[in-house]
């Protein structure tokens, strides 16, 4: 069950992200890659299994019947922290583009 | 266990933070700057004597890989930790970066405005050195995607370094692009992980050739097959291959030229490094299980189908960037789009050498393909500079406003004679004999039978009418002529003319004693054949 909830999650963090990127707005847009680079966060976490059973280290990388990777749970801490600095420089960026342009529509920053 | 792997990566560390730590002052920060590319420089080279085959230094003939130095993070054995891994495949990739930061880090004291410099030029330059010598070492394709990460970082602010209209909306493509690139390297990368069970380069390769077996990791491969096609998506974007080439023009003549240089001399060369390290050392390994249902495609092993792949990008490449290039009317976009048409030619020889199975060839294949990268860099780092300082010169690189260089700036000129013609391919420069590999490769493989190499052969001749036809207009157009007054009064800086000129010198001396250089290749292209070589170096197991 679990199973299915989380693809269809992940599927529809996708699509929205997809959708966002390809708005005019580029603050929408900055929101559109940060929901896909969530996304592919939550895809790691459950590349290590869904069975919620408590990790014990026997075999690397193993995939035991019962038990969760915690491997990939620390991937995603630092891709969430290279996400998070990232996010913060595109903002950073938009109002950047903000001021040398006067506004945020993509189709009027044409530089 | 050697610490010498991570020499390069502690100097570029140091020196970018230390450059950081005295922005105070600013003769200080830009002595500690040229004075880290250079120690960078010597790391690289004191890491070049341990790992490259003595015939490189000797000037004998013998097909030798040279050592594998591999650095346990932490002392935790490989595969459970991170390790770093020193070939002769990696050196070579970090001897062009070397050449490339050096030039580049004497030219930005001069070129980059004083405010920039003080507050964040020389830090950032030496993070993004960071980032690229950690992707050239590292051994694990997680890391791989960290080191992407540290060295895209600093590149975005480099390319909105100027923070005009043009500049952040150059930033907005570069970094947009790259944020889903590194988006999709996640899901590559977790997918190769659940799939295969690992993520350091070896073991992959490793489970890779015994997948299939009784008791083996891996049951069927093919899951990896798509999974692998999903990261070259990345390594192309960061290469700027034909159909993700997008960002390239815009971003190149956005950034400072300093940092143009190192973004097409060398982060584009990460690209073709990551390419060359995963398909043909870890995913080589890999063979399907049974023939590909795809029309057009034959064959069960993994190389057979990114051979034709690569191929098509390669293609695609060459004629964008030439046609693109033949058009522009400025030199730095002349430049930028001949960029990527001249990844096209280094990505076209590996493109053949996946589809033949003969082992000579494949590895020739190679050879072309670390040739022509480093005559990419040099020349592109040449014309780039050149550009840079022209343009600081006059405020203008269009060529409406340039014509009549030759008489009013010889040096100048004939420097970009130099470059210009290595971008050709004259002999006795270096692209001479990074063009004739390249035909060499195409000509093998169809004596070897491969029936569409002459296809590869068309595609490259194709290529070089077109790199001949952009380089001589832009010399009949910017440098013949008779000077108009804002020419015949510019005054070039010597001190940027003089980084230009040494770099032509280079062009024209490694032409000339280019035997070291070949062996360099040579023993790259066979660190890159030769996977059970690299696992046994890095598994310290009988392969």
């Amino acid at each position: 069950m679990t199973q299915f909830v989380l693809a269809a999650v992940l599927g529809t963090l996708f699509a929205l992200g997809t959708f966002l990127v390809l708005r005019r707005d580029l603050v929408r847009v900055v929101w559109g890659l940060t929901i896909m680079s969530q996304a592919a966060n939550v895809y790691l976490v459950t590349m290590g299994g869904l069975s919620g059973g408590v990790p014990f280290i026997s075999g690397h990388g193993g995939h035991g019947a019962e038990t969760t990777d915690p491997l990939v749970q620390a991937l995603v801490l630092t891709a969430i922290v290279i996400g998070f600095g990232t996010t913060a420089f595109a903002l950073g960026l938009s109002y950047r583009v903000y001021q040398t342009n006067g506004t945020i529509d993509l189709r009027e920053v044409r530089g | 266990m050697s610490e010498v792997v991570i020499l390069p990566l502690l100097v570029a560390l140091a020196t970018a933070i230390v450059t950081l730590g005295i922005r105070f002052a600013p003769r200080l920060q830009r002595a500690v700057s040229v004075g880290g590319a250079l120690a960078y420089a010597v790391a690289v080279g004191l890491l070049a004597t341990r790992v490259l085959p003595d015939a490189v230094f000797s000037s004998e003939t013998v097909a030798d890989a040279g050592t594998i130095l591999t650095y346990q993070l932490s002392g935790w054995q490989a595969p459970y930790g991170i390790t770093l891994v020193a070939d002769s495949l990696s050196v070579f990739m970090l001897a062009i970066a070397a050449i490339v930061a050096v030039a580049a880090a004497v030219f930005s004291t001069k070129y980059v405005d004083e405010i920039g410099q003080s507050v964040s030029y020389h830090p950032l330059f030496h993070f993004m050195l960071v980032g690229i010598s950690g992707s050239f070492l590292t051994g694990d394709i997680f890391n791989l995607f960290v080191w992407f990460e540290v060295m895209l970082m600093p590149s975005y602010i480099l390319v909105v370094f100027n923070g005009g209209e043009k500049h952040t909306d150059a930033a907005l493509k570069y970094t947009a692009l790259n944020l889903m690139g590194s988006a999709v390297m996640l899901l590559a990368i977790g997918g190769l992980y659940s799939t295969t069970g690992t993520l350091n380069m070896a073991d992959l390769s490793m489970r890779l050739s015994n997948a299939g077996a009784e008791g083996a990791a891996i049951s069927d491969p093919t899951p990896v097959l798509g999974l692998a096609a999903l990261l070259l998506a990345v390594f192309a974007l960061k290469a700027g291959i034909v159909p993700f080439q997008f960002w390239v023009p815009s971003a190149y003549k956005a950034a400072p030229a300093p940092a143009t240089a190192m973004l097409a001399g060398v982060t584009k060369k990460v690209g073709v490094y990551a390419i060359i390290r995963l398909y043909f050392v870890v995913f080589a390994a890999g063979t399907l299980p049974q023939d590909l249902a795809i029309p057009g495609l034959s064959g069960t092993s993994f190389l057979a189908f990114f051979g034709p792949v690569l191929f098509v990008l390669a293609t695609a490449s060459v004629l964008v960037g030439g046609v693109g290039a033949v058009s522009r009317p400025d030199l730095d976009g002349l430049f930028a789009y001949s960029s990527i048409g001249q990844v096209g030619f280094i990505v076209l020889p590996l493109g053949i050498a996946a589809t033949v199975t003969d082992p000579a060839i494949v590895a020739l294949g190679v050879v072309a393909a670390l040739v022509y990268s480093l005559n990419h860099a040099l020349a592109k780092t040449l014309l780039f500079l050149l550009s840079g300082s022209i343009e600081q010169s006059i405020g203008s690189v269009r060529f409406d406003d340039l014509g009549g260089l030759t008489r009013a700036q010889p040096l100048a000129a004939a420097s970009f004679f130099v470059g210009g013609l290595a971008l050709v391919g004259i002999p006795p420069l270096t692209g001479f004999f990074g063009k004739l590999l390249v035909f060499d490769t195409a000509g093998r493989a169809m004596a070897a039978g491969a029936s569409s190499a002459w296809l590869g052969l068309a595609v490259a001749l194709v290529g070089a009418i077109l790199t001949i036809a952009y380089v001589s207009r832009a010399w009949s157009l910017g440098f013949w002529g008779d000077p108009s007054e804002l020419i015949a009064n510019m005054r070039l800086s010597p001190q940027l003319l003089g980084v230009v000129v040494a770099l032509a010198v280079v062009i024209v001396a490694l032409g000339v004693g280019f035997d070291p250089v070949l062996e360099s290749a040579r023993a790259g292209a066979q660190a890159a054949t030769d996977p059970a070589a690299y696992r046994e170096a890095v598994l310290e197991v009988e392969a």
